[in-house]
C-alpha cells in the first residue's frame, strides 16, 4: 500500500467530483442559461450602439460576449463552492478528512472540477456566438486565449467561493458571499466603452475593478486577435486575484480543517 | 512502553469555544488486539473523545497517541493506521456503494485493482452485493451503516474506530454487526475502539470498557470485574397490587435506604442476597403487602452503570450545595 502523490490525489478526487456532477446535470444548466441570456438579450437589444465611434468598429457581439463568459465563469466558480457545501452537508467531507489525503488536495479538487466544467461551458458559449455571426480574426489562438482567460478568472473566484464555503459551512451563506460578483461584473465597462461612461465615480470604479482588464483582454482577442499588452494586463489581473483567493482558500482550509 | 499500545490518552481535555467542557482530563489505554468500549450516556463526551483520537478535533490539553503517533503532531500517520466508522459522517449519495468503497481504498494508496478486489470482498462479507451497484441515496439506515463499516476497513487498518455502531438499529442488524466486529478482530487481529450507550453492547462485545460520565472516566475494567467489583446482589420485589408500590418502596427503604422503584418493582442493592430476602419478606409481611414476585440476582452491567452514575450524581449535588 503506497502513499499517494499529490497529483494522484487531485486526479481521484476531481474525477469523483466530475462524475457526480454529470449525474446531476440539471444543476449546471441555469448557469449556462444565464450566460446565453446575456449574450442573446444584450446583443439583440443593444447591438445598434456599436455604430458609435467610441466602439472603434468592434461589433457589439464581440463586445458583449466577454460579459456572458465572465458571468458564466463566476457562476461556474460558485458551483465549485456549492460542490464543497454539498459534501460538507452530506458529511462525506468529514469522511474524506479522515483519510490521509493532503488537505490542499481536498479543497483543490472541487475547484479543478469546477474549472473543467467552466472550460466546457465557455467553449459552448463561444460556439453559440459563432453561430450568431461572431467573426474571429485572431483564429483558434484567440479562441483558446479567451477560454483560458475565462477559466483563470473562474479559478480566482473558485478560491473565494471555496473559502466562503469552508467558513460558513452552509449553502445559504456561501450563496450570499457570491453577491460580490455583482459589483465586480457591473461596475466596469460592461455594456459600453469607458469613454461613454459619464459618471466619474463609475469610471474610477471601473479602472480599479480587475474585471475591466479581463473584459479588455477578451475583447481585444475577439476583435483583433492576440495583441500582447491588453492580454498581459488581463492576465495580470487574473493572477493577482487568483493568488489572493487561492491563498485565502488554502489558509482557511488549513485552519478550519484542523479545528472543526 | 506506549509503543505497544493501540491508543494511549493522557489527561485529555476538550473545552469548546462556548466554554463547555466536554472532556475533563481523561486517561485510558487500549492494548493492541482488544475490543475496547467507551460507555456513556448522550453528552458524556464519547464522540468528542473519538473525534480527537481520529484527528478531526484538536484537544485543548493533554495528549493522545495512536500506535505511538501523536494525534496532533503526526496526524497523517494516525490517519493511515486507523479505519473509522463515525456516526456523523456520510457518503456522497450520488455515488454507488461500490464506487465509494473503491475510491476510499484508492485514497489510502491501494491500487485500482486492489481497491476493486477489496470492495468486492467487503461487499460480500457485509452482504452488500445486491446494493453495491445502486446509489447510496437509496440505501436504508442499516445498509448505510454496513457500508460505513466496510469503508472503514478497505485499507485493512490496525485499529478500527466505531462510534455508536448499532444506535437505532433493529436487534437483528445489531447482532449482525456484533458478529462482524468479532470476526474482524479474530481474523485480522484488528484492534477495535467503540463507543456505545448500550450496556448490553459493551458487555457482550468488549474485552474492557471505560465508563465515561460528564467528561470523566469513572471506571475502567473488564465487564466481569466491574460487575464483581460491586460485590453486591440485586434484589427485586414486586407487589401483587401495583397500587401498593409506594408503600413497598417505603418499607424496603427503611432497611435499604438506596432502594428505588423500577417500573412495577422495587429494587435494592444488598450485600448478601439470601439474608436480605428473608428480612425483606418479613418486613413486607408486617406491612401487609403481598408480593407477586421476588428475584435475587448478581449485578448486571446496568447496575454497575446505575450505581456509578448515582454516586457521581450524589457527589455532584454535594459539590453544588457547598
Amino acid at each position: 500500500m503506497g502513499r499517494l502523490r499529490f497529483v494522484e490525489e487531485i486526479w481521484l478526487l476531481t474525477g469523483r467530483s466530475l462524475k457526480v456532477t454529470l449525474r446531476e446535470p440539471w444543476a449546471v444548466v441555469p448557469n449556462i442559461a444565464i450566460s446565453l441570456f446575456f449574450l442573446f438579450v444584450y446583443n439583440a437589444g443593444l447591438s445598434g450602439i456599436a455604430l458609435l465611434p467610441a466602439f472603434g468598429g468592434i461589433p457589439y457581439l464581440a463586445f458583449i460576449l466577454p460579459v456572458a463568459l465572465v458571468s458564466g465563469s463566476v457562476g461556474g466558480a460558485g458551483a465549485a463552492g456549492q460542490a464543497l457545501i454539498r459534501d460538507i452537508e452530506s458529511r462525506y467531507f468529514t469522511k474524506l478528512r479522515l483519510t490521509p489525503v493532503s488537505r490542499t488536495a481536498l479543497v483543490m479538487a472541487p475547484m479543478l472540477s469546477g474549472m473543467i466544467q467552466l472550460v466546457v461551458q465557455t467553449v459552448l458559449i463561444l460556439l453559440v456566438a459563432l453561430l450568431l455571426g461572431l467573426k474571429l480574426p485572431g483564429g483558434l489562438a484567440a479562441a483558446i486565449g479567451v477560454v483560458l482567460l475565462a477559466a483563470g478568472w473562474g479559478l480566482g473566484f473558485a478560491g473565494y467561493a471555496v473559502a466562503a464555503a469552508l467558513r460558513s459551512r452552509s449553502g445559504r451563506s456561501a450563496q450570499a458571499a457570491t453577491f460580490l460578483f455583482f459589483p465586480l461584473l457591473f461596475l466596469s465597462d460592461t455594456f459600453v466603452p469607458l469613454s461613454l461612461i459619464k459618471a466619474d465615480w463609475m469610471r474610477v470604479a471601473a479602472r480599479i475593478n480587475p474585471t475591466t482588464y479581463v473584459f479588455d483582454a477578451m475583447r481585444t482577442l475577439l476583435a483583433h486577435g492576440v495583441v500582447v499588452t491588453p492580454v498581459l494586463r488581463g492576465l495580470a489581473a487574473i493572477v493577482a486575484l487568483a493568488v489572493i483567493t487561492l491563498g485565502f482558500a488554502v489558509y482557511t482550509a488549513q485552519r478550519t480543517l484542523r479545528q472543526a | 512502553m506506549t509503543k505497544d499500545l493501540a491508543v494511549a490518552a493522557q489527561r485529555l481535555c476538550k473545552r469548546y469555544d462556548d466554554g463547555k467542557e466536554a472532556l475533563s482530563g481523561i486517561d485510558f489505554a487500549v492494548k493492541e488486539g482488544e475490543i475496547y468500549g467507551l460507555l456513556g450516556a448522550n453528552g458524556a463526551g464519547k464522540s468528542t473523545a473519538v473525534q480527537i483520537l481520529t484527528t478531526l478535533l484538536l484537544p485543548t490539553a493533554g495528549s493522545a497517541k495512536v500506535f505511538g503517533h501523536d494525534v496532533v503532531r503526526d496526524q497523517q500517520a494516525v490517519r493511515r493506521a486507523i479505519g473509522v466508522a463515525l456516526q456523523d459522517t456520510g457518503v456522497d449519495p450520488l455515488l454507488t456503494g461500490f464506487e465509494a468503497l473503491e475510491l476510499q481504498g484508492r485514497l489510502y494508496g491501494v491500487s485500482q485493482g486492489g481497491a476493486r478486489q477489496r470492495a468486492r470482498e467487503l461487499s460480500e462479507l457485509l452482504q452488500l452485493e445486491e446494493f453495491a451497484r445502486r446509489r447510496i441515496a437509496n440505501y436504508s439506515g442499516g445498509i448505510r451503516r454496513r457500508l460505513d463499516l466496510a469503508m472503514g476497513l478497505v485499507h485493512r487498518p490496525r485499529l478500527l474506530f466505531l462510534d455508536e455502531p448499532t444506535t437505532g438499529l433493529d436487534p437483528l442488524s445489531r447482532n449482525a454487526i456484533w458478529d462482524f466486529v468479532r470476526t474482524v478482530r479474530k481474523e485480522s487481529g484488528t484492534t477495535v475502539f467503540l463507543t456505545t450507550q448500550y450496556l448490553e453492547e459493551a458487555d457482550s462485545l468488549c474485552d474492557r470498557i471505560a465508563i465515561l460520565r460528564r467528561g470523566v472516566v469513572v471506571a475502567e475494567d473488564t465487564p466481569s470485574r466491574l460487575k464483581r467489583h460491586m460485590r453486591r446482589d440485586v434484589i427485586e420485589l414486586e407487589p401483587e397490587d401495583p397500587a401498593q408500590i409506594d408503600e413497598l418502596l417505603a418499607t424496603v427503604r427503611r432497611l435499604h435506604p438506596d432502594a428505588m422503584q423500577e417500573k412495577e418493582a422495587v429494587r435494592a442493592f444488598v450485600s448478601h442476597g439470601a439474608d436480605a430476602a428473608r428480612e425483606l419478606l418479613d418486613a413486607a409481611d408486617r406491612a401487609e403487602i403481598s408480593l407477586s414476585g421476588l428475584r435475587v440476582s448478581p449485578p448486571t452491567l446496568d447496575d454497575v452503570f446505575l450505581e456509578i452514575t448515582r454516586e457521581d450524581d450524589a457527589q455532584h449535588l454535594e459539590r453544588g450545595a457547598n
